[in-house]
């Protein structure tokens, strides 16, 4: 009988297990804290990364925060990154989709993307500089030539890779070809759609921080190189973070947004 | 009859001869794309419409580009910005392949570092270059740091993604067999997640120049990036759009040579995405 116990007593705890502790969130906060004592550590004993502030140090610089500064430059980065995104949309989605469309559009463009999409869009920025007037519209037309080629390149693959079985079922329904477009096509090559222009957010972000650490016109890249600058690196890693925080409240963002546009996935 | 059947069959399937695969529409098509952006560049500068007139022409690109490949100061910049980007691409190789296959094929593993590695994916490169500066004593290894940071997160999202594919039978069969972790690692987890890893080596490649142009942009002596700097600051504009096609030209160049060395090291890699597919249509 005490065997017996011993096993129903396991099953029981077990159980209680199951339903009430979720080992995986544990583990996941445990993570966090043992990412923080570890640089806790790393810092307070290890001579080499003295100058690199503690979770201490940067959780205090929190209350230190010039918030109408910080929030006036993240207003000025999100400006700069939506503005470059929506342009990025507006000309790469319609261009994406006529050229997995149309098989002489793409002969007749693609190989000039293909040309100039290996040029890093960084090294975009001095010929930006001659040829745009003000530094707002420098910065969105980087954002906007970070955003463009994932969204196209996307879109196309996207639209060439839907089931061919698709159009050729709404086909035999006697589908005309302005609603096949819109009714099969399209929403078939959503979701690649919307993995494009998660990956053109990312690298919108990171072309709206380049561009603004090379320059003082504001927005969080100038924010940290500033902080970086003046030596306050508490604040440089605070201000890491809050670029992170931003990046990923657009992704999200984009996710919701991708989730509305691909909600037949749903049903099927 | 046999001979019949034989002039049907080369009605359909049709040889394309030499002439007819030179003067196709497809070719003849993209040369017209090809030119047409040298034509219209060349024509915007010519006529100087808008701020055009700032910008070189196709034409003094080529002088300024003849020149400086020549002189010793092009060979050592692109020696420098290769030398970073391998350095740095290499090592997010090293430490991103590794730990995506752990957190792949590990829960416990995964719950325990992805949080943390999740909290500083968003973080754009760039912005690690000022605790770069402060954590690595040489400029070279702050400047060969943002490659690696850029590289990394797609090289770890992209092995991770490889053995969450792979088909749990597979784990399975191999654990009837009585096979020891060790021996699934290096037989079932590895070979499986290999095609996925090496399309994130070839994406990690292609932005790892991005990130090296950025590094030696902002904190430089030498390099690509530094010299296309340079060029702005002393006027020498054909020298940037130079500087431009290098790093472009470079960088497509080891993209599509990690992706060609990478499908012949893995040559399972087609059975393995058409087996996925015929499980998709299924």
């Amino acid at each position: 009988m005490p065997n017996n116990t011993a096993i129903y007593g396991s099953q029981f705890w077990m159980q209680f297990q199951r339903k009430f502790v979720n080992w995986s969130l544990v583990r996941k906060i445990l993570s966090m804290a043992i990412f923080i004592l570890f640089w806790t550590i790393l810092v307070q004993f290890i001579d080499y990364f003295h100058q690199i502030p503690t979770p201490k140090a940067v959780f205090l610089a929190i209350f230190e925060l010039p918030v109408p500064v910080v929030l006036k430059n993240i207003g000025i980065s999100f400006f700069r990154v939506l503005g470059g995104f929506f342009v990025g949309v507006l000309i790469g989605f319609p261009v994406g989709v006529a050229i997995g469309y149309s098989r002489i559009l793409n002969h007749l463009i693609f190989p000039s993307f293909e040309m100039v999409r290996p040029i890093p869009p960084i090294a975009w920025i001095p010929l930006t500089v001659l040829f745009f007037i003000n530094f707002e519209s420098q910065a969105i037309f980087l954002t906007f030539y970070g955003a463009f080629f994932p969204i196209v390149y996307n879109t196309m693959g996207g639209i060439s890779e839907v089931d061919i079985c698709l159009p050729r079922a709404a086909m035999s329904f006697g589908v005309g070809k302005k609603l096949m477009l819109w009714k099969v096509i399209l929403p078939a090559a959503m979701p690649q759609v919307f993995t494009g222009m998660k990956l053109a957010m990312g690298f919108a972000w990171i072309l709206v921080v380049a561009a603004e650490m090379m320059s003082n016109k504001g927005g969080m890249g100038y924010y940290v190189w500033y902080n970086h600058a003046v030596m306050d690196y508490p604040h440089v890693v605070l201000a890491m973070g809050i670029i992170g925080l931003c990046g990923a409240i657009c992704s999200v963002g984009v996710g919701v947004v991708g989730n509305y546009f691909t909600r037949w996935q749903r049903f099927v | 009859m046999a001979n019949a059947k034989q002039e049907a069959l080369e009605l359909v399937f049709k040889q394309p001869t030499f002439v007819s695969k030179v003067f196709s529409q497809k070719t003849i098509l993209n040369t017209i794309s090809v030119v047409s952006v040298f034509v219209v560049w060349a024509l915007l500068v010519h006529f100087q419409v808008y701020r055009f007139s700032l910008l070189p022409s196709p034409a003094e690109v080529l002088e300024w580009g003849r020149e400086w490949v020549t002189t010793k100061v092009f060979w050592i910049d692109t020696g420098m910005t290769t030398a970073r980007v391998l350095v740095g691409v290499t090592a997010a190789y090293v430490i991103g392949i590794p730990l995506g296959l752990m957190i792949g094929w590990k829960k416990v593993f995964s719950d325990l570092s992805f949080p943390m590695l999740e909290i500083l994916r968003p973080i754009p490169a760039p912005a690690y270059l000022p605790i770069a500066i402060l954590l690595l004593p040489w400029q070279e290894a702050s400047v060969a740091f943002i490659p690696f940071i850029d590289a990394l997160f797609p090289v770890l999202l992209n092995t991770i993604i490889g053995v969450k594919l792979i088909d749990r039978d597979y784990f399975r069969a191999a654990q009837c067999l009585g096979s020891s972790p060790r021996q699934i690692f290096w037989h079932v987890v590895l070979p499986g997640a290999l095609p996925s890893i090496s399309s994130g080596c070839a994406i990690g490649m292609g932005i790892g120049w991005m990130g090296a142009v950025v590094g030696e942009m902002i904190t430089g002596k030498w390099g690509l990036g530094y010299r296309i700097w340079e060029s702005y600051i002393l006027l020498r504009y054909p020298l940037i759009i130079d500087g431009m096609i290098a790093i472009g030209i470079l960088g497509f160049a080891s993209s599509k040579l990690i992706r060609y060395l990478t499908i012949r090291l893995v040559p399972w890699r087609k059975a393995i995405t058409e087996s996925l597919d015929e499980s998709i249509t299924k």
